[in-house]
C-alpha cells in the first residue's frame, strides 16, 4: 500500500454548542476520486473548510503527504498542493476569466519584487509562460473564447468551470470540489462529469467532491469510495453500490424518496 | 491619593462619553459590517444644535438637549436613507460604504465650519461648583456626564434585550438575510439602529462640548471611541464599553501624571500594542467569514 | 508664468501622493485617511537629510520615501495581522497621521536639529522646479504602472476583490498588503519631500486630515483600479481651488457630497476598473506605436 496523500484522523469541530463535525476520519491514496455526500447541514463543506484551514478544528489531525497541516495558513496550504472551489462561487468578479486563472499561477509571484518594477527579460519570459499555461487551462475547461469576458458577466455554469480552472492553476495535488454541479440540468451535468473525469485522469489529481446530484457522484466515484456524512458524523463508507444498498444511508439520506416509492 | 481619585472620576466620565460613541460604532458594525465614519460629524452636529438652542433660541438646557437629539436622529436616519441604503440594496463592497460615510462626514463637518466658523466655543452652562466628598473635589459635570451616559446605555440594553424590536436587531446582527426571511423588517431595523446612533452621538456631543469645548472638528475624538471599540473587540457592545472605560481612565491618568500633550499619542500606541498582542481585541472573537 | 509653474508643481506633487493612495485604496482595497502622515514623515526626513547632512536632494527624497515606507509597518503589521479586514487599518492610518502631527508639533529640536515644532522647519534648500516635478511624475507613473501590471500588482487586485478567495488560492495576504502599503507610503513620502524642497519650509499644519481627505478624493473621483483616473483628478483638484478662490471653503463640502453621489451612481469613479484602465492604455499605446511605425514606413 502506498502512502496516503491525505489522512484525516478523528476530526472534530464545535460551533458554540453545536458539534458540526464529530470524530471524522478520512484517508486518501494518491490519485483517488472520492465523493462526500450527506443531507444539508451534515458538515460536508465544513470538512473542506477544515482541510484548507478556513476554520480551526477543536481536535483531530490533518496530514497531507505525511506532514501535519494543522494551523498552517490557508495560502500556505494552497502552496503545499491543496486547492478548492466554493459552494457559492467566489471568483474575482471584476477580473477577466483569463486573469482569474492567471492568478492561480502567480499567487506566489515567480519573480522578485524588484523585477516587478523593471520587468527584466527573465520576468517577461515568466509572464509569457504563465499566459500560455493559463490559456491552456481555459481551453481544457472550454472557456477559451470567453477569456476576455469579465468573470461576473459569465453565465453560472461557466463560472463554475472557471473556478475549477482557477483551482487547477495553483498546481494542486489534491483538489476539493464543493458542489460543482449545483444548479445544473442533466445535460450540463453530463458534460461536467466528462470534464471532471478528463481532468482527473489527465492531471493525476486526487479529488474530493461534495455533490448533491446522485448520478454525478455515483458515476464519477464508480471505481472508488463514497463517504456519507450525517449530522457531523461519518455514517457509511463504501463503493457506490454498497452505499446505495446501505440501509442506514437509505434511512438517513434517501428515506423520503423510499417512502414516495 | 486625592489627585488619583479625582483623575479616576474624570477618567470614568470621559470613558462614559467614549462608551456612547463606541457603542454607536459597534451597533452599526455588528448589523451592517462597516465603520460609520459619519458618526464624527453627527457628534459635532449634535453639540452645535444644543449650543444654538441655548444661545440663539434661549432654550433651557434640557430643551436644547432634546432639540439636539431630535435633529441628530433626523440627520442620522436621513443619512442611512440617502447615503447607505442605496449601496446596501446593491450589495456594494464595504469599501464603498466607508467612502460614502466619509463623504457624509466631510460634508457635515465643513458645513458646520462654514456656518459657525472654526473657533472653539465654551458650552453655555452655569459653572457648577464641584462636590466635596471627604476633601476630594469631584466635578458635577463629570458626575452628570457619567450618570446620564450610563443611564442611556442602560436604556439601550433594556431595549435590545427586553423588547421585540431589540430581538429583531440582535437577530439581524447575526444574519441579516435570515432575519429578513423570518419576517423582520430590514428597513425598520435600519431606521431604529440609525435613530439610536443619532441619540448616542447627540448625547456624547453635548457632554463632550460641556467638558471641553464646542468646535467643528470636535468629532475627531470619535477616533478614541474607535480605538476603544477595537481595544474591547469590534462588533460587541459590552466589549465597546469595557474598552472605553479602560481607555478613558488610562488616558486621564497619563495626562495627569505624565503629560497631557502626549495623551493622544499614548492612546494610539495603546491601540498598536493591543493589536499586536490581542489581534481581536480584549474580548473579541475572531470573525470567520462564511464560505 | 510663475503662477502656471506653481500649479504644475503642486499638481505634480498631488499626483504622486494620489498614486500612493491609488495603489492602496484603489488597487488593494484598503481604506486610508491618514496619508498626510506619510507625507510628513517623508518630507521632514528628506529635508533633514539635505539640510543637516548635505545629502544630494534626489537621494534625500529617496531616503525620505523609504523612511515613510518603513514607518508604515508600525501600523501595517499589527493591523493586517489581525483578521478583521479593513476597518482596523483605516482607523490606524488616521491615528498614525494624527500622532505624527502631534509629535512634530511638540518637537522643537532633535539633538542639534531645529525642527521648530508648530512653527515649522525653516530654511530647507529649494530644489523642486517644474522640470524636477515633471520627471518625478513620469518616473512615478511608469514604476506604478509596471507594478500594478506585475504578478504582485495583480495579487493586490485579487485581494481587493475577494480576500478570502485570494488567500485560498495561495495569496499571502500579510505580505501582499505590506508590499502595497510600503509602496503607497513611499510615494506619499516622496511627495512630501518634493513639497519640502518647493516651499523651503515645512509645518505640521500642512499635514492635517484635510490633506488626507484631498488625496482620498482624488482616488475616489478618479476611479478604483485605475492610475490615469486619479492622475487626472489629482491635478484637477489642485487646479480648481487655485482658479476659484471663493470656492475654497465650499471645497470639502462639495467633495463630501460627491463622495456619496459617486458611490451611489458611479462607484467605479471617472475612469475606474480594468477596461477603462488597461484597455484604454493599451489602445492609446498601440495608436502611438503604430503611428510611429507607419511613419517610419512612409518615411
Amino acid at each position: 500500500m502506498s502512502e496516503e496523500i491525505l489522512n484525516i484522523k478523528n476530526l472534530t469541530v464545535d460551533f458554540g454548542g453545536v458539534r458540526a463535525v464529530n470524530n471524522v476520519s478520512i484517508a486518501l491514496q494518491p490519485g483517488e476520486f472520492v465523493g462526500l455526500i450527506g443531507p444539508n447541514g451534515a458538515g460536508k463543506t465544513t470538512i473542506l473548510n477544515l482541510i484548507t484551514n478556513a476554520i480551526k478544528p477543536t481536535s483531530g489531525e490533518i496530514n497531507f503527504k505525511g506532514q501535519s497541516i494543522l494551523g498552517k495558513s490557508p495560502d500556505r496550504i494552497c502552496q503545499l498542493g491543496i486547492s478548492r472551489t466554493f459552494q457559492n462561487i467566489r471568483l474575482f468578479p471584476q477580473m477577466t476569466a483569463y486573469e482569474n486563472v492567471e492568478l492561480g499561477f502567480h499567487s506566489e509571484p515567480h519573480y522578485s519584487l524588484a523585477e516587478a518594477f523593471i520587468r527584466t527579460p527573465h520576468a517577461r519570459k515568466i509572464e509569457i509562460d504563465t499566459r500560455k499555461k493559463a490559456m491552456e487551462l481555459l481551453e481544457i475547461v472550454n472557456l477559451k473564447e470567453h477569456s476576455h469576458a469579465r468573470a461576473s458577466s459569465l453565465p453560472y455554469g461557466l463560472q463554475r468551470r472557471l473556478e475549477m480552472a482557477r483551482a487547477m492553476a495553483t498546481s494542486p495535488e489534491l483538489l476539493l470540489l464543493d458542489e460543482p454541479a449545483a444548479g445544473m440540468n442533466d445535460d450540463e451535468c453530463n458534460d461536467l462529469v466528462q470534464l471532471i473525469r478528463q481532468i482527473h485522469t489527465s492531471m493525476k489529481y486526487t479529488i474530493i467532491m461534495i455533490e448533491h446530484h446522485m448520478n454525478v457522484v455515483m458515476d464519477l466515484c464508480r471505481d472508488s469510495r463514497i463517504y456519507v456524512l450525517n449530522l457531523g458524523s461519518l455514517l457509511a463508507v463504501g463503493s457506490p453500490t454498497e452505499i446505495q444498498n446501505n440501509p442506514d444511508v437509505i434511512r438517513a439520506y434517501l428515506g423520503e424518496r423510499k417512502q414516495h416509492d | 491619593m486625592e489627585l488619583f481619585i479625582q483623575q479616576l472620576v474624570s477618567g470614568i466620565s470621559i470613558g462614559a462619553i467614549y462608551s456612547l460613541l463606541a457603542v454607536g460604532y459597534a451597533l452599526v458594525y455588528s448589523v451592517y459590517n462597516f465603520t460609520n465614519w459619519a458618526f464624527d460629524g453627527f457628534m459635532a452636529f449634535g453639540a452645535f444644535m444644543a449650543f444654538t438652542g441655548i444661545t440663539s433660541l434661549f432654550m433651557p438646557f434640557w430643551l436644547a438637549a432634546l432639540l439636539s437629539i431630535v435633529l441628530t436622529v433626523i440627520l442620522s436616519v436621513g443619512t442611512e436613507k440617502l447615503a447607505y441604503n442605496p449601496l446596501r440594496v446593491r450589495k456594494a463592497p464595504r469599501l464603498f460604504m466607508m467612502i460614502s460615510a466619509m463623504g457624509v462626514n466631510l460634508a457635515t463637518v465643513n458645513i458646520i465650519n462654514l456656518i459657525y466658523g472654526g473657533t472653539f466655543r465654551k458650552f453655555p452652562v452655569d459653572n457648577l461648583q464641584p462636590i466635596f466628598i471627604k476633601g476630594v473635589s469631584i466635578g458635577r459635570m463629570d458626575l452628570m456626564a457619567g450618570g446620564i451616559s450610563f443611564g442611556v446605555l442602560a436604556l439601550l440594553w433594556i431595549f435590545l434585550y427586553r423588547t421585540k424590536w431589540g430581538l429583531g436587531i440582535r437577530a439581524s446582527s447575526i444574519d441579516i438575510l435570515t432575519a429578513s426571511l423570518m419576517g423582520i423588517n430590514n428597513n425598520a431595523v435600519a431606521m431604529i439602529v440609525f435613530a439610536i446612533t443619532g441619540v448616542l452621538s447627540s448625547v456624547a456631543g453635548v457632554f463632550y462640548g460641556i467638558k471641553y469645548a464646542v468646535f467643528p472638528m470636535m468629532g475627531v475624538v470619535t477616533i478614541k471611541a474607535m480605538i476603544a471599540s477595537i481595544v474591547g473587540g469590534l462588533g460587541s457592545l459590552p466589549a465597546a464599553i469595557v474598552g472605553s472605560m479602560i481607555l478613558g481612565i488610562l488616558e486621564t491618568l497619563v495626562s495627569g501624571y505624565i503629560s497631557s500633550t502626549y495623551r493622544d499619542l499614548f492612546s494610539f500606541l495603546f491601540l498598536i500594542i493591543i493589536l499586536l498582542f490581542f489581534p481581536n481585541g480584549l474580548m473579541g472573537k475572531s470573525s470567520d467569514e462564511k464560505l | 508664468m510663475g503662477y502656471i509653474n506653481t500649479i504644475i508643481i503642486l499638481g505634480g506633487i498631488n499626483i504622486i501622493a494620489a498614486l500612493g493612495v491609488a495603489i492602496l485604496t484603489g488597487y488593494t482595497g484598503l481604506f486610508t485617511i491618514g496619508h498626510a502622515g506619510f507625507m510628513a514623515l517623508g518630507g521632514y526626513m528628506s529635508a533633514i537629510m539635505a539640510k543637516e547632512f548635505n545629502v544630494p536632494f534626489p537621494i534625500a527624497i529617496l531616503i525620505g520615501g523609504t523612511f515613510a515606507g518603513l514607518c508604515s509597518f508600525i501600523i501595517g503589521y499589527p493591523a493586517f495581522r489581525s483578521q478583521l479586514r479593513g476597518d482596523y487599518f483605516a482607523i490606524a492610518t488616521l491615528g498614525f497621521s494624527e500622532s505624527i502631527r502631534l509629535l512634530l508639533n511638540n518637537t522643537k529640536t532633535i539633538g542639534s536639529i531645529k525642527l521648530g515644532g508648530a512653527f515649522g522647519y525653516m530654511a530647507i534648500p529649494n530644489h523642486t522646479t517644474v522640470l524636477v516635478v515633471v520627471i518625478a511624475v513620469i518616473l512615478s507613473l511608469f514604476f506604478m504602472h509596471m507594478f500594478v501590471t506585475s504578478q504582485y500588482g495583480k495579487n493586490c487586485i485579487a485581494v481587493s476583490q475577494d480576500e478570502v478567495a485570494a488567500q485560498m488560492m495561495g495569496v499571502n495576504l500579510l505580505k501582499t498588503k505590506m508590499i502595497a502599503l510600503f509602496i503607497s507610503a513611499f510615494y506619499a513620502g516622496v511627495a512630501g519631500g518634493l513639497m519640502a524642497f518647493y516651499f523651503a519650509y515645512l509645518s505640521p499644519s500642512f499635514f492635517t486630515i484635510t490633506k488626507s481627505s484631498d488625496l482620498l478624493a482624488a482616488v475616489v473621483f478618479g476611479g478604483i483600479q485605475s492610475l490615469i483616473g486619479p492622475v487626472i483628478t489629482a491635478f484637477i483638484l489642485v487646479l480648481f481651488p487655485e482658479l476659484l478662490r471663493s470656492f475654497a471653503e465650499w471645497r470639502l463640502i462639495i467633495y463630501g457630497f460627491l463622495f456619496v453621489i459617486v458611490m451611489i451612481f458611479r462607484p467605479q469613479g471617472l475612469l475606474g476598473y480594468v477596461e477603462m484602465n488597461f484597455e484604454f492604455a493599451r489602445v492609446w499605446w498601440n495608436k502611438m506605436f503604430r503611428r510611429k511605425q507607419s511613419g517610419t514606413q512612409e518615411g
